[in-house]
């Protein structure tokens, strides 16, 4: 089968030590998947392992039917992008420069972008509400800002994966239903697949079209509807009787 | 900007070929660099063989070293990184150590063997810093941290000096001058024969250097992202070591370490600039590391003076002060990173 995702018998871990073993799984079309699951339970892990930034225990992780770990790094960023928890800290850049890091793989020796690349990196701008931004210093601006701007350099690399790993951490309530409503319209617009690992339960269950939900080493997979009707994210969270889910 | 510094650089490089402790008017500098005729045949030697070779060696100097230090600033995202942070030039300094202090052990005096002396310092020097190199290329490939490997480079720097004061310490007054008179530094001890080997190396290390820019941008986003990127990051970690200790090491094997020049030098490219960009940044790093040494040797011959200030004293003169204002100014320097 012509997967863009398939993962069979994947163990992944860290120091040796594996955290989440024998996790199989499919995705057949573009969709937004969240990864739930208490600290240490190997979200990050999981998402940095499938982008190749770790080695795996053991098991395969292919893309239509191309095998993760025999590609060369320079493929592998034609595949995935990533947007992480911390900000980069980075000064002395224009916005449209950093999104402009996005055309890294494709631009020659000197970096110097083409007339596609531009177009391209302009689009990503204004996908993401930025286009005022565009000649702003990138060290100036807020967490939020920056992490919108970290999105953006995502879509331009203009892979068909996009993983983040809990890059809403340090936003606000305001700032976090911007990035999950942005990356639920890239799904739909621009035939994304996005693999984001969150703590925000209510977006996750709104926006998402699948939830991974990691517990004890395992990985439970069904869509959000699932999970609201048999209650398994309000034990593992325990709030069954402090808060409900959407 | 880049053009501004450019002719800078040449008035500097007339300048400091005019100055020296001989008075040789100006027209006839000129002349003897153009036509290589002179009113005496003294100035003649004077200016190609001396104040030449010396000129062409702070060039290759503010060079070498200020882009050595802008990619170590890169590679460990530290602002206080500089060429010697490694402890390449600690290990050129243990090969000096030996090879002087050992000499003399042997009742071999160094005052008047110049040629093997020579020789001799540069060679062992560069199997000192080869073999830190090699330590630490070893060490990459071991560690998955890059920051455990600067570690490593300050505590290989460190054992490299702690020996070379147990050498120093119990070594003879003739090659205990000779070693100081090396660890201060001095550009005036390279010769156009020597030019010829050194040029092409520095030469090729800036060429490298420039390059790889691009994947040296990308490491401003952290390695993560610089891999996600398409770098291959252990490649480019090696690729980067080496291009310093070229560089870095090459140079200290002929003028001694030159302090302050491989931190300072980035930072005013930055603040020149308003750019993190290596495509943008290295050639100006060039050129105002340039200036600085060509300034620095110009000051250490104050006109006139018999004696020349060791070389090290003047760059950190300037340097520090350069650091106190960029501190100042900017008030957080790692957002120049």
């Amino acid at each position: 089968m012509n997967e863009i995702l398939n993962i069979a018998s994947l163990c992944v871990g860290y120091d040796k030590k594996p955290v989440i073993s024998d996790f199989n799984t499919h995705i057949s079309s573009p969709c937004l998947v969240t990864l739930i699951g208490r600290n240490g339970e190997g979200k990050s892990t999981l998402l940095k392992t499938i982008v190749g930034l770790l080695p795996s225990f053991s098991g395969n992780i292919s893309f239509f039917n191309k095998e993760i770990s025999s590609l060369s790094t320079k493929e592998k960023s034609t595949i995935f992008s990533i947007v992480l928890t911390q900000p980069p800290q980075i000064g002395n850049i224009t916005v449209r420069d950093f999104v402009g890091f996005g055309r890294y793989p494709y631009t020659n020796w000197l970096a110097m972008n083409s007339k596609k690349d531009n177009s391209i990196i302009d689009e990503s701008i204004a996908l993401c509400g930025l286009t005022d931004f565009a000649q702003r210093n990138f060290a100036n601006l807020s967490d939020g800002e920056k992490q919108k701007i970290a999105i953006a350099r995502a879509i331009a690399q203009n892979t068909p994966i996009i993983i983040l790993d809990e890059p809403t951490s340090h936003l606000d309530m305001v700032n976090q239903i911007e990035i999950f409503e942005l990356l639920h319209r890239l799904v739909k617009e621009k035939q994304k697949t996005i693999l984001i690992s969150s703590h925000q339960l209510q977006l996750a269950m709104h926006y998402s079209g699948e939830i991974w939900l990691l517990n004890q080493g395992k990985v439970e997979i069904n869509n959000p509807t699932f999970f609201k009707e048999n209650k398994t994210i309000e034990q593992l969270f325990r709030l069954e009787n402090k808060f409900k889910l959407l | 900007m880049l053009v501004l510094l450019s002719i800078s650089a040449v008035f500097f490089f007339i300048g400091d070929l005019f100055l020296g402790s001989v008075h040789i008017p100006f027209s006839n500098v000129i002349d003897i660099l153009f036509t290589s005729s002179s009113e005496k045949s003294s100035w003649n030697i004077i200016v190609l063989e001396s104040r030449l070779p010396r000129t062409l060696t702070a060039i290759l100097c503010g060079a070498a070293l200020s882009v050595s230090g802008l990619q170590m600033q890169t590679l460990f995202r530290n602002p206080l990184a500089g060429p010697y942070i490694l402890g390449i030039s600690s290990g050129a300094g243990l090969g000096v150590a030996i090879f002087i202090m050992g000499l003399g052990f042997l009742g071999i005096s160094l005052t008047h063997l110049t040629w093997i002396e020579n020789y001799g310092i540069i060679i062992s020097s560069i199997i000192g810093s080869s073999c830190v190199l090699f330590i630490l290329l070893v060490s990459i490939i071991r560690l998955k941290d890059i920051m455990t490997v600067l570690i490593l480079g300050i505590m290989i720097g460190s054992v490299a000096s702690a020996l070379i004061s147990i050498i120093q310490y119990f070594s003879y007054d003739n090659s205990l001058k000779s070693f100081v008179m090396w660890m201060m530094g001095d550009l005036s001890n390279v010769s156009l024969t020597q030019l010829k080997i050194l040029f092409p190396v520095v030469l090729l290390g800036l060429i490298l250097s420039f390059l790889i820019s691009k994947k040296l941008n990308t490491y401003l986003l952290g390695e993560d992202y610089a891999q996600s990127l398409g770098v291959n990051i252990k490649k480019t970690q090696f690729t980067i070591i080496i291009i310093t200790a070229i560089l870095a090491g090459s140079i200290t094997a002929y003028c001694g370490p030159i302090g302050f020049v491989g931190i300072v030098v980035p930072h005013l490219a930055r603040l020149i600039s308003k750019s993190s960009n290596h495509i943008i940044i290295i050639p100006l790093s060039v050129l105002i590391g340039t200036n600085m040494l060509l300034i620095s040797d110009i000051i250490s011959q104050l006109p006139g003076s018999e004696k020349v200030i060791p070389i090290n004293a003047i760059t950190s003169l300037i340097g520090i002060p350069f650091i106190f204002w960029i501190i100042f100014k900017n008030k957080r320097i790692s957002e120049l990173n």
